[in-house]
């Protein structure tokens, strides 16, 4: 029994990774219609800005803000630099364009930092025992600052203006030109936002595993899964995916082995992609 | 003064011309329809003034100035209202979100309690998913939405497409009054007979042209738009 809890922790962990990366694609995808390429190797900049940061400064606090910033600015640039330019394209020219500037950033990666696997050097600490399960402390750490991280998304979508603004342009981007809003500024919003969601995702991953040019294009295919599960421009479905599928991949692991955990994300995604087109929390009117 | 001019506009959605050489005017306090049948550019005129046509040449002047090169959302801030033919709310938003997303109110809680009292059955339905709601609801939704800027000119693409009769004239009638409170009207409509009978002057396009105009007494005296354009009995 304490097994199968210790697996479903750690598939909660993952799947706060999977979500959060999930999140940033359906976010960008239900507002700036596009699958961002970009999104794995975005969080490939957050773990290495958390790790530059925490290596300055020792504090996890601050080296996770710095790969959060790190990612909004990478978010950011890519708007303004690229798909700005290519708005008025098919999603498709979009698309290329974004694995385009997801090599290009693997690359500047790789040849700033080398292309070693690389660790946050953090103290040991004495997992808890609650009853049989251990419980590492950094795992609620990471835990919290996914909820954190989740909470201010979620507020921002629904709580302020802006958000209010983001969600209108997802629904009928005309009519929200009709209705006095500007798209630069809804979409310069929503890069910034994307780029730090998946930079957190990215800096989680690092944490727990270790930091390398390739780890965030690695991360995108389950990435992918989760946010079509979900239900494609839903929040709350990526999150929710993105949690199921990190669990499924865990506690199917004593079972298929390490190698084939991945391609249960897509067993998963295309079981519900049979009973229920539209994903998890999909759109009814999204038939666009 | 003329609130809106539209000169000699053509246009359309990629090299086709949908419009071909366009000219209307509505002065202030006027209501003036435009009608015309299926696929004769009535939808696509209202977009070149709103500014949702890719390509448009010509003038389009609001209250004087030019404003071809405005995009459209500087338009709406400007004070052009717009209530499209199809897809005029946020249905994932809830109805006080469709009506706070406006952007350039000042005073929006008042504003929005204003057009609650114009619209009580919103009000009742505040927290409501517009996109949930009945065609009727969706409608006033559409209306008072386009009403928080207190627009000086409103485009309104067929009102009543999609409207059961029983509220076709509750719509008409609330359409006669918006000149009262400083809105003049481009309206666009299927139904000619019932939208002349409460406008000041009328347009007929046919194939992105001008067929018919004149005060809307005497287009709907007609002999001719009678046979061609409004049918006998509208
Ligand atoms: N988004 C679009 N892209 C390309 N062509 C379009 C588009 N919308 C309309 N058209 C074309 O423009 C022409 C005029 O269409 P428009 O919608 O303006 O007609 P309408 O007078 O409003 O008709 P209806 O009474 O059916 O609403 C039609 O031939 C139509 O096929
Ligand atoms: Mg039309």
């Amino acid at each position: 029994m304490a097994f199968w809890i210790e697996l479903l922790i750690s598939g909660l962990v993952a799947g706060l990774v999977i979500g959060l990366s999930a999140l940033s694609i359906t976010l960008v995808f239900g507002i700036a219609r596009f699958p961002n390429a970009a999104t794995g190797d975005t969080m490939t900049v957050g773990a290495y800005g958390a790790l530059l940061g925490h290596r300055a400064t020792n504090s996890l606090l601050v080296g996770g803000l710095t790969g959060a910033i790190a990612g909004a600015i990478v978010g950011f640039l890519g708007y303004w630099f690229i798909f700005r330019k290519l708005a008025q394209r098919s999603n498709v020219a979009l698309l290329v364009a974004s694995i385009g500037l997801a090599f290009v950033l693997r690359a500047i990666l790789g040849v700033s930092f080398g292309h070693s696997q690389q660790v946050f050097q953090l103290p040991l600490v004495r997992p808890w025992r609650i009853g049989d399960v251990p419980v590492h402390p950094n795992d609620l750490v990471l835990a919290g600052a996914c909820a954190t991280i989740l909470a201010i998304v979620f507020a921002i979508l629904h709580l302020t203006p802006i958000g209010r603004r983001m969600r209108a342009v997802a629904d009928d981007p005309a009519l929200a030109r009709v209705s006095g809003i500007s798209p630069s500024s809804v979409m310069t919003v929503l890069w910034l936002l994307a780029g730090a969601v998946s930079a957190s995702a990215g800096i989680v991953a690092g944490i727990k595993t270790v930091v390398s040019p390739e780890m965030g294009w690695d991360l995108l295919l389950p990435a992918f899964a989760a946010a079509i599960v979900g239900g494609i421009g839903s929040p709350v479905g990526a999150v929710v995916a993105g949690l199921l599928i990190g669990v499924v991949q865990e506690m199917a692991t004593p079972f298929v082995g390490f190698t084939y955990k991945i391609a249960l994300s897509f067993l998963l995604m295309l079981v519900v992609l049979l009973v229920r087109p539209r994903g998890l929390f999909g759109k009814l009117e999204g038939a666009r | 003064m003329s609130v809106l001019e539209i000169d000699n506009l053509s246009g359309g959605y990629s090299e086709v011309n949908i419009l071909n050489g366009v000219t209307v005017s509505v002065g202030a306090g006027e209501i003036v329809t435009v009608a015309g049948t299926n696929g004769a550019g009535k939808s696509t005129l209202a977009k070149a003034v709103v500014g949702l046509l890719p390509r448009v040449e010509g003038e389009i002047r609001f209250e004087g100035s030019v404003i071809n090169a405005v995009p459209t959302e500087m338009r709406a801030n400007r004070g052009i209202g717009y209530v499209p033919q199809v897809a005029n709310i946020f249905p994932s938003l809830t109805v006080q979100e469709n009506l706070e997303v406006v952007v350039g109110v000042t005073d929006q809680r008042q504003r929005i309690a204003e057009l609650f009292a114009v619209f009580p059955a919103l009000a009742s339905r505040r927290r409501t998913r517009a996109g949930s709601m009945s065609g009727g609801e969706r409608q006033q939704l559409a209306y008072a939405r386009a009403l928080m800027t207190r627009p000086r000119l409103i485009v309104l693409d067929e009102p009543t497409a999609a409207l059961s009769p029983a509220l076709v004239s509750e719509t008409f009638e609330r359409i006669r009054a918006l000149p009262s409170i400083g809105a003049s009207v481009l309206l666009i409509e299927q139904r000619a007979r019932q939208a002349l009978a409460i406008s000041h002057r009328g347009v007929i396009l046919d194939g992105g042209r001008v067929a018919m105009e004149g005060p809307a007494d005497t287009l709907l005296a007609d002999e001719r738009a009678a046979n061609l354009y409004l049918g006998q009995h509208g």
